[in-house]
């Protein structure tokens, strides 16, 4: 069989184990990563056709697999769950953008959205609303990012405060899901670490850090010091596009500094 | 040899479009994104901009026409618009964009008015040189264009 069809293979078999909680180490080597991206699965949300086109674009060329709705409402129905819709997950999403054809039991598809990439400002439903959704539901585990065109300091601390995984100013770049990447690219996402298993994402450029506390809450390390990595957007991004909500009590005082944010 | 000077102008108008603050940054993330399967990525995503904020800019000269402006709806079509020209790096579109918001905030009409003809002039006028661009582009064939301005 030719390797498209190994890799797929691969990947149901992946989701499988995934779904049975088994234990699967990953020595983390290069390959194995790249393997591990390619079952990741990204549900993306944007009622703008050309931020979908790019982001699709983004994402498929940092293997994932994607799929793009237009709004709030079509990713809730495309995660089975709209009030008017039955949790089998055959129910078909009537977007055009819809990928994703499943035959797999709702367990199964449950494991199929690895992360939400979601606009903010979106007619009806906003980023934050289905944020808010996704979070009271049964995929709360599953991290969704929210993205704007706006720096509005309130507006970020919002939806972190909300749940979200990540905050990032549009336009998204590769070198923002390569630091997503150490969020997502954690083989048991939903399992609890110990609490000094610590985690240093090597290819951002302001070295934040991070470490998974026992209760799955984040704490933000990151020292701020965008101004001065050798990357050319020496812009607003690196300042605040890694802002993570910090949970534990005794790192309230490392929250991300909103006052340092630059207004556009 | 006719070849290579082609690849040097073609260069030459790429640099130019950024010298001259037409195109930003973005721009070439659009083009890092291109490759041998999708050799068409940035002028495909150009083409899309175009096409989708035409009914923008429609939508946006048409509120203007009224004798009562909307800022709040201006505001929210300029928002979107805005998004897009920053999506492809489009510069200069993009800081008549900003100053026309700005106007809204301030519910300055004739502001909002005069920056929207500016807004339309430097839209057509990157639109006719990245129409030229990709024209000369594929004239010239599959070229390194990988010199990011520094």
């Amino acid at each position: 069989m030719d390797s498209a069809t190994e890799n797929l293979r691969g990947s149901f078999l992946y989701q499988l184990f995934d779904s049975m909680d088994l234990n699967l180490e990953s020595d983390g080597n290069q390959n194995e990563q790249e393997q591990q991206k390619r079952h990741l699965h990204v549900l993306a949300v944007d009622d703008s056709h050309i931020d979908r086109k790019l982001l699709e674009r983004l994402l498929t060329v940092s293997s994932y697999q994607v799929t793009c709705v237009d709004s709030g409402d079509k990713a809730l129905e495309y995660l089975g769950l709209l009030e008017n819709t039955d949790n089998d997950s055959t129910t078909s999403c009537s977007s055009s953008c819809c990928t994703s054809s499943s035959s797999l039991s709702p367990q199964q598809e449950a494991s199929k959205v690895n992360l939400i990439m979601t606009d903010y400002s979106m007619p009806g439903m906003s980023g934050y609303d289905l944020l808010k959704r996704v979070k009271e539901s049964s995929w709360k585990n599953v991290p969704v990012v929210v993205m704007s065109s706006e720096n509005v300091p309130s507006r970020i601390n919002m939806c972190l405060e909300g749940g979200a995984e990540q905050f990032l100013l549009k336009p998204v770049k590769l070198s923002d899901l390569r630091e997503l990447q150490s969020h997502i690219l954690n083989p048991l996402s939903n399992s609890c670490k110990h609490f000094d298993d610590s985690f240093v994402d090597d290819n951002t450029n302001n070295g934040s850090h991070s470490c998974k506390h026992f209760d799955d809450s984040f704490v933000d390390d990151n020292t701020n010091n965008g101004n001065d990595n050798n990357d050319n957007d020496s812009d607003k991004k690196n300042n605040n596009s890694n802002k993570r909500k910090a949970m534990s009590p005794d790192c309230s005082e490392r929250r991300p500094k909103i006052t340092e944010l630059v207004v556009l | 040899m006719e070849r290579t000077q082609m690849h040097r102008q073609l260069a030459n108008m790429r640099k130019s479009l950024f010298d001259q603050g037409y195109l930003d940054e973005q721009f070439i993330q659009l083009e890092e994104l291109q490759d041998d399967a999708n050799p068409n990525f940035v002028e495909e995503v150009v083409t899309l901009f175009y096409r989708d904020s035409a009914r923008l800019i429609q939508s946006i000269d048409q509120a203007l026409d009224k004798s009562t402006l909307d800022f709040t709806k201006l505001d929210g079509y300029m928002h979107q618009f805005k998004g897009s020209c920053s999506s492809i790096g489009a510069k200069k579109v993009k800081s008549e964009c900003t100053q026309f918001k700005e106007y809204c905030k301030a519910g300055n009409g004739e502001g909002c008015k005069k920056t929207f003809q500016q807004v339309k002039k430097e839209y057509a006028t990157l639109k006719k040189k990245l129409e030229a661009y990709f024209q000369f582009a594929r004239q010239v064939g599959p070229v390194e264009t990988a010199c990011r301005p520094k």
